[in-house]
């Protein structure tokens, strides 16, 4: 932690140029979104195999805190992502270093530019689902709110056991290996630092244009908002006529998930692509930002490592399995009664269909 | 000119002292043309002679006294009043641990340096003419820049990383190692590829750039890191650094 704090103390204090700030948002806005991921992601294969959880994580993202941090997270992909190719063009072309602060200024400018249009088009998903009849009740507000906090508990109950995972792993550890050999005796040459700088380049140049995609799609074309008041699905053929009556965030997961051309599952191999790369490549960028702030301490570095380590499997494991496992309709019929209770919570009327269906469950 | 002084300072020997603390000198008829280190003499000699500070070419040279003056690492020696302002603050490199006042302990950062074998290794027999090992200037060119570090320590006390990780073997070292990495003459380049592509080698770089503007000698330090991972990379020193090859 002294680590820690001295660093933040002294960036804040030594005058370096552009670069140096460039530096720090990269680590906080790759920090951010590998946090977000890992919600994100267990979040998402909770419409396969908790539809009902699935519903209330959707109502969640659209509360207004979400929302405000939808934005955020949308300005840290970017920014990530372009000055990520900044670093990448610098790394393999050390001679235009020269160029490195106008690059680090465009990285910026670059990022603003993109942003405009982006942010507007999500603000208009925004004012339009304030302004229509799905909109929360004024005095249902703290409620939903409240509610999307609570949502949350499970992640920090989850986070906690993970840690006490890592924990437990770095202890053992430790007892089969001792202590790590003496410090700045550069004994053992090893090639996996080198496999991880090419991987990290490699995987964000991959990234770049899948996640990109995925934005312009799930964030632009159709926001968070659209998910449970879509008439149609981006990317698949399912519209008006196929789409259930009742419009559920399961529906929309489940016609992207199913939707096949040429009988290929398009989005799930594209969910799955972006899954493995995103995973590796952010939770290899947390393990370099938490090792930089524990190499005083065999113990908390080899936690950092081994929380890195199962974060990502865990990420993979259950991510990568709600994208394999065969989807049946009947996901869309168990969140019924979740989606009932996000229209109670906001003080909306429950839409005939629903209710209808609902009656005949009973 | 009058020019206020700033200085951080810690006197282990004295119990009150013993924590760091900003002490304020006021010094008059001050040249804008006049040097820091200068300035700092004149402090020790007029106002307090217990100031302690490092140097001994002072002329940009050797390298000793190098300090953070107003936020960024210098040598003292070599930055002039007028560069700095009337108000100068002087604060001890960091990422070593002070001894006292603006002199640091320089071991851990010549270890760093020792780790990378500086140091020329060619284990055949000398030309027939037993004079020098001949060399083209295009192969001369490759490592040029690296051949002007004086040791300092500027870049690597500017280092966010090094901050960080006192284990990381540091810009300074990287350089050092890149003087012989990419000597045509030289027959350990692969050993001191392996040494810096440990975890605390040269991956440790984040290309963060403060290294560069903190050289008083305009080494290109971060393309010297950068040519080195990539030498790594490739396995080879090989056709890593084009150079204009004068001919």
């Amino acid at each position: 932690m002294t680590s820690l704090v001295l660093t933040v103390r002294e960036t804040l204090r030594y005058r370096g140029a552009i670069g140096q700030w460039s530096w720090v948002l990269h680590r906080l806005t790759g920090v951010g979104v590998v946090l977000f991921l890992a919600l994100h992601v267990i979040d998402t294969s909770w419409a396969v195999f908790y539809p009902d959880l699935y519903v209330k994580a959707i109502a969640a993202y659209q509360s207004p805190l979400f929302t405000i941090g939808e934005f955020g997270l949308v300005f840290a992909v970017v920014y990530h992502a372009f000055n990520g190719m900044r670093i990448v063009i610098f790394d393999y072309k050390p001679e235009l270093w020269r160029h490195q602060g106008q690059a680090a200024a465009a990285v910026l400018v670059l990022t603003l530019l993109v942003l405009a249009p982006v942010f507007l088009g999500m603000l208009s998903h925004v004012v339009d689902f304030y302004m229509t009849e799905a909109a929360i009740a004024s005095d249902k507000m703290l409620d939903v709110v409240v509610f999307s906090i609570l949502e949350q508990l499970p992640f920090i109950a989850g986070f906690v056991g993970v840690l006490a995972a890592a924990i437990v792993l770095a202890a053992l550890y430790s007892l089969i290996r001792g202590e790590a050999p003496a410090r700045g005796k550069y004994p053992q040459a090893s090639p996996i630092e080198r496999f991880w700088w090419s991987f990290m380049r490699l995987s964000g140049i991959l990234i770049l244009p899948l996640v990109f995609g995925h934005l312009a799609l799930m964030h632009v074309v159709q926001g968070v908002f659209d998910i449970t008041a879509a008439q149609a699905v981006a990317g698949t053929m399912a519209s008006n006529g196929t789409i259930g009556a009742v419009p559920s965030a399961v529906e929309f997961v489940y016609h992207r998930w199913s939707y096949a051309a040429g009988g290929l599952f398009v989005w799930r191999v594209y969910d799955l692509f972006l899954l493995v790369l995103v995973t590796i490549h952010g939770f290899n960028g947390l393990r370099y930002v938490l090792t930089d702030y524990t190499s005083g301490n065999d113990f908390a570095r080899r936690t950092a490592v081994a929380l890195c380590t199962v974060m990502a499997a865990v990420l993979l494991a259950v991510g990568g399995a709600s994208l394999l496992v065969p989807l049946e309709r009947d996901i869309v019929d168990e969140a019924m009664a979740a989606t009932a209770e996000i229209y109670e919570l906001r003080g909306e009327e429950l839409p005939p269909e629903l209710e209808a269906f609902l009656s005949n469950d009973e | 000119m009058d020019v206020t002084f700033k200085i951080r300072r810690r006197n282990p020997d004295l119990p009150d002292l013993a924590k760091p603390y900003w002490q304020e000198f006021l010094l008059k008829d001050v040249d804008p043309t006049d040097r820091v280190l200068e300035m700092l003499h004149r402090i020790k000699w007029e106002q307090d002679g217990s100031l302690s500070l490092r140097r001994s070419c002072a002329h940009g040279v050797c390298g000793s006294d190098a300090m953070r003056i107003n936020g960024v690492n210098r040598l003292a020696c070599k930055i002039l009043i007028r560069d700095v302002g009337d108000k100068v603050q002087v604060e001890p490199i960091l990422g070593l641990p002070v001894i006292k006042d603006l002199i640091v302990d320089m071991e851990p950062f010549f270890d760093h340096y020792k780790q990378v074998m500086p140091f020329f290794v060619n284990d055949d027999p000398l030309p027939a003419d037993g004079r020098e090992r001949l060399q083209t200037q295009a192969d001369r060119e490759q490592f040029d820049d690296t051949t002007k570090c004086i040791l300092c320590a500027c870049c690597t006390t500017s280092c966010p990383s090094f901050w960080a990780n006192g284990h990381y073997v540091g810009p300074a070292a990287i350089v050092g190692a890149h003087r012989f990495i990419f000597d045509s003459r030289d027959q350990a380049g692969g050993e001191r590829l392996d040494i810096l592509s440990e975890p605390n080698g040269v991956w440790r770089c984040r290309t963060i750039f403060n290294c560069t503007p903190a050289c008083p000698r305009d080494i290109e330090v971060t393309k010297a890191i950068g040519e080195v991972k990539l030498a790594i990379r490739k396995g080879t020193n090989v056709g890593i650094i084009e150079t204009s090859a004068i001919h």
